[in-house]
């Protein structure tokens, strides 16, 4: 008798304990900090942004916590590596979606991480949110949990092949390593080539190697008024350096984010003389610009930077707006917050301040005005122009 | 034409940086009996060192090579020691797990302490010369002239120095060396110690031609491993061999087919050799 009403007993303090443990992240969920992740490359070919970025998303965070939060609760940011590799990606990816349990996750920078972690995050109606610019991402079936402000490969490409034309090429080499956006980006880069007369060549290299000279004899060998670089800032520095050493005489033109300051420090003047370069522009007339300066405490803070910017504003807004702090009230907010005929806003703590009034927003930021399509691209932007002019970059337009 | 020419050279550069590096496997491998992974790993610990040196100290880049040498040798020596020796029970198979353990750590070391950017050696940029349509660059010439220099310092240690012959003894025969009174600890130390060495130097000459990170040497380890297969394991000459062809063959892959095919290369030159030569091509059946 004594031993059954002990069974019982332990039963009920057991499934006293179990509801406990199985209520209490949901209690907690409700009443704690409401965890938003970064995923950016700290080290790795990103590893000039990553730092930067994630501490943009802290400085808003801090912010609107300052301001007493959002829903009346604190946020909290946790920030992980994702050494511009997948696999580190998915890794950093896996332990904020199952360890930390972030609403959101922000800033991931690579197309390939981008593509690797994307699945994890709709499977788990974890918001995404991306710099990558791989037209494949959008494309992928990630039912409205992705938005990325960073306009797709298939317009930097045609914008890359209209600027080689205007630079007065027709002979158009392009070569870079294998990437999720290689393909896309020649396709449209031919295209207008191709409309305005030119020819473009093309080869994709193994990033790998630590010198391409045999890959900059074939280049040479087909005598280009251009080549087109779409490495990273690794291999594009052994590209540019053998191309020095070969005495191409013709012109380069890069992505920014490759032929960085960083990149032009690093090698000789004379390497790096005359590069052009094309970049996804900010709007630097935005208030929400002028904040990212303050933030980065540079007068030119990079374009990924003034993303996440906008990234974890239209988070905290989306959250807002909703009323929740999960994957899917993001989802389901985002573009009520980013588009439309609400009121223009260009930080988070003021638009904050409109939806407790209950008003519409309507958020344009520092990258531009983050307006969303259907699958998660933005639908305008503006390119900046620069040349490398006495070891440093110098603005020629934004357009 | 021109262009297969000019991929002939480029790959008898590309070999001569290889060589090093594969000579120190091989050495190991006649010698421990086991395929050391860490070597790759050893190349970026020396070109590092000599970068300090060159970079930091403000040393001539030929003395920094002594440094890149010292500092792999010794590192080599210690992993040996800690890590490796101790499981000379388990087999070579345990062995080369172990140094392929080493290898990552090391490599994470040096990205701990120095970071994932590339870092150059203080030299100038110098254009290449040309002779018709052929192109080479000083620093080439000058890297393939220092690792000529290399082998054959290594050659006369290995010919004329009594520690050199009693490496070459126990390669051979361990026990009939032991029998004849050659320590076989000192030799298996100080065949580490060298081939530690040589892949520090290798790895630094390809920074001067380049620039280094991390990954250096790990990203060379599959050619300087298709190199040791190809010349027969455990054979220096073979080694020297073998890394001129696979260098050689990468650089004509991307001529004459794509870039994107020169590391399958590797892999292919391996599965060859072990299915039809497995004493490798420059080793005679008795000495394998």
């Amino acid at each position: 008798m004594t031993s059954s009403i002990q069974r019982r007993d332990l039963l009920a303090r057991s499934l006293g304990l179990g509801a406990g443990l199985a209520l209490s992240p949901w209690a907690l969920a409700q009443s704690g900090p409401i965890k938003l992740g970064t995923l950016t490359p700290l080290t790795g070919a990103g590893g000039v942004y990553g730092p930067v970025m994630a501490a943009t998303v802290k400085a808003v965070i801090d912010e609107v916590n300052a301001a007493g939060g959002v829903l009346g609760r604190q946020i909290q940011l946790v920030s992980e590596d994702d050494q511009t590799n997948p696999e580190a990606g998915v890794r950093g990816a896996r332990k904020l979606i199952d360890v930390d349990k972030v609403a959101a996750i922000i800033g991931t920078w690579a197309s390939s991480v981008t593509t690797a972690v994307a699945p994890l995050c709709w499977e788990s109606k974890t918001f995404l949110c991306t710099t990558s610019g791989a037209d494949s991402i959008t494309a992928l079936p990630h039912q409205g949990f992705l938005v990325r402000t960073q306009p797709n490969t298939t317009l930097q490409g045609r914008k890359f092949g209209e600027f080689a034309l205007e630079l007065g090429a027709r002979r158009v080499y392009f070569v870079t390593p294998q990437t999720p956006f290689a393909q896309s980006q020649l396709a449209s880069m031919t295209v207008a080539v191709e409309k305005g007369g030119g020819k473009v060549d093309s080869m994709i290299y193994d990033d790998k190697k630590p010198s391409l000279r045999t890959e900059v004899d074939s280049v040479i060998r087909s005598n280009p008024d251009i080549v087109v670089l779409g490495g990273y800032t690794p291999d594009t520095s052994v590209m540019l350096k053998d191309l020095y050493r070969a005495s191409f005489k013709g012109k380069l033109l890069a992505f920014g984010y490759s032929v960085n300051q960083k990149l032009v420090d690093a090698l000789p003047a004379e390497v790096s003389e005359g590069i052009y370069t094309l970049s996804p522009s900010s709007d630097s007339n935005s208030a929400a610009y002028k904040r990212v300066v303050e933030i980065t405490k540079t007068a030119s803070p990079d374009p990924y930077s003034c993303q996440t910017y906008d990234h974890v504003s239209l988070v905290i807004l989306a959250m807002a707006a909703g009323k929740g702090a999960t994957g899917n009230t993001i989802r389901e907010n985002i573009r009520r917050v980013a588009q439309g005929g609400g009121e223009k806003v260009e930080s988070a703590l003021a638009g904050l301040k409109l939806l407790a009034a209950g008003k519409q927003i309507n958020y344009a930021g520092a990258s531009g005005p983050c307006d969303f399509n259907d699958i998660g691209d933005i639908t305008d932007s503006k390119f900046r122009y620069e040349q490398v002019k006495g070891s440093k970059l110098a603005l020629l337009k934004i357009i | 034409m021109d262009g297969l020419l000019q991929a002939l050279v480029n790959g008898l550069v590309s070999g001569s940086i290889l060589t090093l590096p594969a000579m120190g496997f091989s050495a190991i491998f006649a010698v421990l009996r086991y395929p050391s992974f860490a070597i790759g790993a050893l190349a970026s610990v020396g070109a590092y060192a000599g970068w300090i040196a060159n970079h930091l100290w403000g040393w001539y880049p030929e003395a920094a090579l002594l440094m890149a040498f010292a500092v792999a040798a010794l590192t080599g020596t210690l992993l040996e020691w800690v890590a490796i020796r101790p499981l000379e029970k388990s087999g070579a198979l345990m062995m080369a797990v172990a140094s392929l353990a080493a290898s990552f750590l090391l490599e994470n070391l040096l990205r701990f302490w120095f970071g994932n950017d590339l870092r150059g050696f203080d030299m100038p940029l110098l254009r290449d010369m040309s002779w018709g349509s052929l192109r080479v660059g000083p620093q080439q010439i000058k890297n393939m002239a220092l690792s000529l220099a290399v082998m054959l310092c290594v050659w006369a240690f290995l010919r004329l120095s009594n520690t050199g012959r009693s490496m070459r003894a126990v390669a051979d025969n361990p026990d009939l060396a032991r029998l004849r009174g050659i320590r076989p600890v000192r030799v298996a130390m100080i065949t580490v110690a060298m081939g530690s060495g040589l892949a520090g130097v290798g790895g630094m000459l390809l920074g001067l031609d380049t620039s280094i990170d991390p990954m250096t040497g790990p990203r060379l380890m599959l050619s300087i491993f298709a190199a040791a297969v190809l010349g027969g394991l455990g054979s220096i000459p073979g080694a020297v061999a073998g890394a001129m062809v696979i260098g050689i063959v990468e650089e004509l892959t991307v001529f004459a087919i794509s870039p994107a095919y020169r590391t399958p290369i590797g892999f292919m030159v391996i599965l060859l050799v072990l299915s039809w030569r497995p004493s490798g091509l420059f080793l005679r059946r008795s000495e394998a």
